[in-house]
């Protein structure tokens, strides 16, 4: 018997490959991401804290979205891209 | 040989309904109710209904995957649809996928929203809708079927696997099928889709990421004003997404109440405005921490009031259901839209 696939999909055209850069996690720039719920920013004041105990965290920076349901801006996306090497994102509930 | 994901079609040999079904579950095709087989001859029928309709449906989040008519067909085949539903379906597809109604979100979410899906217009009547007694319940094979192939189609195609990308803390009954008609038959005022820009003859789906329908129980009042007091009663919850999530959200009014209402004088617009004044939430009833967290995030209260969702035309008025002094509430995710499709014929 021949059934057709209920999960058939051909794949997306475009899907940009992104060319990653070494970042040095003892130095640069990072952005920390904030899903926007209440206690993402908790798990980030904890990450940033404990980054303090073996790094300057003078360029350790937070953000975050509108709201919780959407996702990121645009303008933030680039934002981040532009001025930090690394971004850590915390999704915590 | 290709990876059965790669495959359109698929040889599964002799198979029986129950051998079909345990295949389709160790797959994780299944809603976990039985389906019916997708074989291409039943998938080439509903396709064959849509044939008109050539506009080719955006990658689908969160998997982003393009589905082709084959596919979406096999899963509304599973959903136990007829042929002639298909149409209705694609629809409510392509609804969802409005970027406005936010399909990754409402799918990756631990909200527990499900779509909600709506049919106005002659296809109700056609197709053999329920609008009217117990139009949200059982018993009626294409309020059944219909809601339950989009999600399947979420499933399957979208790639929502329930504790995988699908993250919801319970889930909801409405994730296995919440579609209905309108009645505009009993509907005092413009039904819906027409209030939305369509006109009366044509058949339209509108589809939103809700809760399951709150009760609005009132067989007390007796004047439109009371009613309006229930409804807001109802409607101001502080554990719904309403208040920092905002969005839209629909007030499903029953025939009944809906006549108590027009005879007192009141418009959808006039019904919109007096439940935002009226649905707002006091302080009092949100805790300390989430009244913090509000306030820091853009969504200080007025007063003493919160306001749920951002104006009056956030809230959607539509009249479904039968005898009986009863309307619904239907909160949304929040970060949505309310998506209104015409149904391609």
């Amino acid at each position: 018997m021949r059934i057709v696939n209920p999960t058939f999909g051909v794949a997306a055209a475009g899907g940009d490959k992104v060319a990653l850069k070494p970042i040095n996690w003892a130095t640069d720039a990072i952005a920390l991401m904030s899903n926007s719920k209440p206690n993402a920013r908790e798990l980030l004041d904890g990450i940033r804290a404990k980054l303090g105990a073996t790094r300057a965290v003078d360029n350790i920076d937070f953000h975050y979205k509108n709201s919780a349901s959407q996702p990121a801006p645009k303008d933030l996306i680039e934002k981040v891209a532009a001025n930090y090497r690394g971004a850590l994102l915390a999704i915590a509930d | 040989m290709k990876d059965i994901a790669e495959q359109e079609v698929i040889d599964i040999g002799d198979m029986d309904v129950e051998a079909f079904n345990e295949f389709a579950a160790e797959q994780g095709w299944s809603d976990g109710m039985p389906l019916y087989v997708p074989t291409e001859e039943k998938v080439a029928k509903f396709v064959e209904r849509v044939r008109g309709d050539n506009r080719p449906f955006p990658p689908v989040p969160p998997r982003q995957v393009v589905p082709t008519l084959q596919s979406l067909a096999a899963n509304a085949v599973m959903a136990g649809c007829k042929p002639e539903y298909f149409p209705v379906v694609t629809a409510a597809m392509r609804g969802v996928l409005d970027p406005d109604y936010n399909l990754h979100g409402t799918l990756a979410t631990t909200h527990s929203c499900a779509p909600m899906v709506m049919i106005s217009g002659p296809a109700r009547m056609e197709l053999g809708v329920n609008c009217g007694s117990n139009c949200f319940g059982q018993g009626w094979r294409a309020n059944a079927t219909i809601g339950r192939a989009l999600g399947l189609m979420l499933l399957n195609v979208a790639g929502a696997k329930p504790g995988e990308m699908d993250r919801s803390t319970q889930g909801n009954p409405a994730k296995f099928t919440f579609c209905f008609g309108e009645n505009e038959e009993e509907n005092p005022w413009t039904p819906y889709h027409v209030q939305r820009g369509f006109a009366p003859t044509d058949s339209v789906v509108t589809v939103m990421s809700g809760e399951g329908p709150h009760n609005l129980n009132d067989h007390g009042s007796t004047t439109g004003d009371g009613l309006l007091t229930t409804f807001a009663g109802g409607m101001a919850n502080p554990g719904a997404n309403t208040i920092y999530g905002k969005g839209p959200m629909f007030v499903i009014i029953g025939p009944e109440h809906a006549a108590t209402l027009k005879r007192d004088g009141y418009t959808i617009e006039s019904i919109r405005e007096e439940l935002w004044k009226r649905s707002r939430v006091h302080i009092s009833r949100v805790s300390k921490e989430n009244l913090e967290t509000y306030t820091t995030t853009g969504h200080k209260p007025d007063g003493d009031w919160l306001t749920i969702g951002r104006d009056p035309s956030d809230i959607h008025i539509t009249v479904a259901g039968g005898p009986g002094k009863h309307s619904a509430f239907v909160p949304s995710f929040g970060g949505t839209t309310v998506a209104c499709v015409r149904i391609a014929t």
